[in-house]
């Protein structure tokens, strides 16, 4: 063996790593012997600035696969073991296309959850022609329905609904002057183009544009500081928690006193972690997971704190996909097929009243509409008033 | 007049934090002539450490900070020996290929031990303090106030002492330097020492006004490369020009003209530079 050269060992070396991975992964790929498999697909960002979303998404469909083996899943008459296959897009809109078409195509997975926009778009592109397959798509921007893709539905509400609700809390306070400091990511151009419009519509003045990209300035100071030279009576925020709650720190910090609407990516209970939560006083937002009082909450809650994590708390990117999941392998059961997408989406309205009260969490589904909108009749949002308590207020998801 | 002087204490603070990042990266450029696609990278650790000090060492800041440069400056040496080192002479390509290598291990060296997560960095440092009729945090004052004393200790280190001008006399010329007996090897070592305890320092101070997570150097790294061009490449005047200047100058587009503009200023002021003074504001001649 010492005797033969470097040169030829390698392609031997290569050669048996090959073989190897080939092994291992015709191993995660087939079934295992009794009864069948089924592969739900994840395409997100497991590295990069949004790795962080990328795991908290993964770990609600981790956890309701869990849960749902632990009940048995049987569709027509065969017990099936359910799957996730989790593949990193880096938040990148093409590699979430090529990797839902590997999924479908590598892993037979029929349903492929998207958590971005870009991704979700991407995959819309390609999902009804060469290989069917269902996008459970996970971003609050209401085109992702609207472009009449028949395979796809939306998972949380649609950050339309929150504009009309936290206007009226800020009009009824006397703010009249709207000043913008939000992400300027494309989601949050588009919620400041709404709420600019909205605003503008009930009344009030919308001052200069102060957005910057939340994930691209070391230094928010300058950006705040111009903001609050118009003198803004409530100032729109929003991108991911930990940023935006360094935000309306430094603004508090400078001196400001009015309100903040917050944009639904950011969570209260996780900006709590990351501030003073005093500074949050006086905003709407979205509604704390732990809040709701749907029977699957608490489960849900602990259960995250077990086996995902305790050093933070659970939001609703876990909690809603978590429910998605559970509402769409119970489609599959009713539709008895696991690997028709169309028929799939079909049974999607019917598995709302089917599914078991353990994954019932922070405002389940009631309707599924023709459009793929995922709509929750007890929807609410958070206001948290000037002494740090939390109201809620009903929101129509539209 | 309260918002112009405000604003100009944030660019202020925001231009030391360049500098001292730009530094190291200017000084490698300057000994090595190599563009170490990883100083970002070594910025996000460099946060990390000191966060690690602080937090769960509970040791005060600013002797997390020098911990923290100390680590580092064994981390850059070990980069230089391990990484770059072996690579002397090869191609300029596989440099950049190395370098970008490294800082992907980094990146997935801090995920793996610290998560994902974004991590809040508490300074013990706080209030505020008035200056001309406007409210500034002290730790501004600090940052910038670090920055000046580190940017004078490492003028007096390259001036005055034998290991600082045998760097000097490396950059100038590599091998008139070692005809008079300058070993670069070692020269190359301290070289990487000295650019990643300053970029540590950086992190350290910024890193209460910022977030800590994994890829937070990429955003720092192509403002700095930036500034670099600016200043003249391995010119360490132009590297303290540039970073206040940059610094000033998005600060100032942010409140005058927009946030965008603010974001933006750095690429114009690049592409300027280089239409109009391709070598840089203050260059020494680049040889090769």
């Amino acid at each position: 063996m010492s005797q033969k050269s470097r040169s030829t060992l390698r392609p031997l070396i290569a050669l048996s790593t090959v073989s190897l991975l080939a092994l291992t992964s015709c191993g995660n790929g087939g079934g295992d012997g009794e009864g069948g498999t089924i592969t739900i697909g994840v395409t997100g960002p497991q590295s990069g600035g949004g790795a962080l979303y990328g795991e908290n998404v993964e770990a609600g469909i981790r956890l309701a696969i869990a849960e749902l083996n632990e009940q048995g899943v049987t569709i027509d008459g065969e017990e099936y073991t359910v799957e996730m296959r989790a593949l990193d897009d880096e938040y990148q809109p093409n590699a979430a296309a090529t990797n839902a078409q590997r999924l479908v195509e590598q892993d037979d997975a029929s349903v492929v959850f998207v958590p971005h926009a870009g991704g979700i778009h991407a995959a819309q592109e390609i999902n009804t022609s060469r290989s069917e397959f269902l996008i459970g798509a996970y971003s609050s921007d209401r085109q992702i329905v609207e472009r009449g893709n028949e395979l796809t539905f939306m998972i949380p509400p649609t950050f339309a609904s929150y504009s009309e609700p936290f206007i009226e809390i800020f009009q009824d306070q006397g703010a009249e002057r709207l000043g913008l400091l939000a992400t300027a990511s494309e989601y949050g151009q588009q919620w400041t183009s709404m709420m600019t419009q909205d605003w503008e519509d009930a009344g009030g003045e919308v001052l200069s544009n102060n957005n910057f990209d939340y994930g691209a300035v070391s230094d928010f100071a300058s950006a705040v500081a111009s903001a609050l030279s118009e003198d803004p009576d409530v100032i729109l925020v929003g991108g991911p928690s930990q940023t935006t709650a360094l935000v309306i720190e430094e603004a508090r910090e400078q001196g400001y006193e009015g309100g903040f609407m917050i944009m639904d990516q950011a969570k209260f209970e996780e900006m709590e972690l990351f501030t003073d939560p005093e500074n949050l006083n006086n905003s709407t937002g979205v509604k704390p997971v732990a809040e709701f009082d749907d029977p699957g909450t608490d489960g849900l809650i602990e259960t995250f704190a077990e086996e995902i994590t305790q050093e933070r708390p659970i939001t609703s990117e876990t909690s809603l996909n978590f429910q998605a999941v559970a509402l769409v392998v119970k489609a599959m059961e009713l539709a008895g097929t696991h690997e028709d997408p169309a028929a799939i989406r079909e049974a999607l309205p019917e598995a709302t009243a089917e599914v078991d009260d353990v994954f019932r969490v922070s405002g389940f589904p009631d309707v599924v509409t023709d459009e793929g909108l995922l709509i929750s009749d007890t929807l609410e949002g958070a206001y948290r008033d000037s002494e740090g308590n939390y109201e809620y207020f009903p929101v129509e998801i539209e | 007049m309260t918002l112009f002087v405000q604003q100009f204490f944030n660019g202020l603070s925001l231009g030391g934090v360049y500098c001292l990042a730009a530094i190291g990266l200017t000084l490698v450029f300057g000994v090595l002539r190599i563009p170490n696609l990883a100083h970002g990278a070594l910025y996000m650790v460099g946060a990390y450490l000191t966060y690690f000090f602080l937090t769960s060492a509970g040791v005060p800041y600013i002797l997390a900070i020098a911990l923290a440069a100390l680590v580092l400056a064994g981390i850059g040496i070990g980069m230089e020996r391990v990484v770059f080192h072996p690579l002397r002479n090869a191609p300029h390509t596989h440099h950049m290929i190395a370098a970008a290598g490294a800082m992907f291990f980094l990146h997935s060296l801090v995920q793996a031990i610290w998560g994902a997560d974004f991590r809040r960095m508490e300074s013990p440092i706080t209030g505020r303090v008035e200056i001309l009729g406007t409210q500034v945090s002290w730790q501004r004052v600090t940052i910038v106030v670090t920055a000046v004393v580190v940017l004078i200790a490492l003028t007096w280190f390259i001036k005055k002492t034998v290991h600082g001008q045998s760097i000097e006399a490396v950059e100038q010329d590599r091998v008139g330097a070692s005809l008079v007996g300058i070993n670069p090897n070692r020269v190359s070592m301290l070289t990487f020492a000295l650019a990643a305890a300053l970029v540590a320092v950086a992190a350290g101070l910024v890193a209460p006004i910022n977030l800590l997570y994994p890829t937070m150097g990429d955003v720092i790294m192509v403002k700095v490369f930036a500034i670099i061009i600016l200043g003249g490449l391995g010119s360490i005047p132009g590297a303290i020009v540039g970073g206040f200047t940059l610094g000033l100058a998005e600060v100032m587009a942010t409140t005058y003209v927009s946030a965008v503009a603010g974001e933006v200023i750095a690429f114009v002021v690049l592409i300027l530079v280089l239409a109009i003074r391709p070598t840089g504001l203050l260059t020494k001649a680049v040889q090769r």
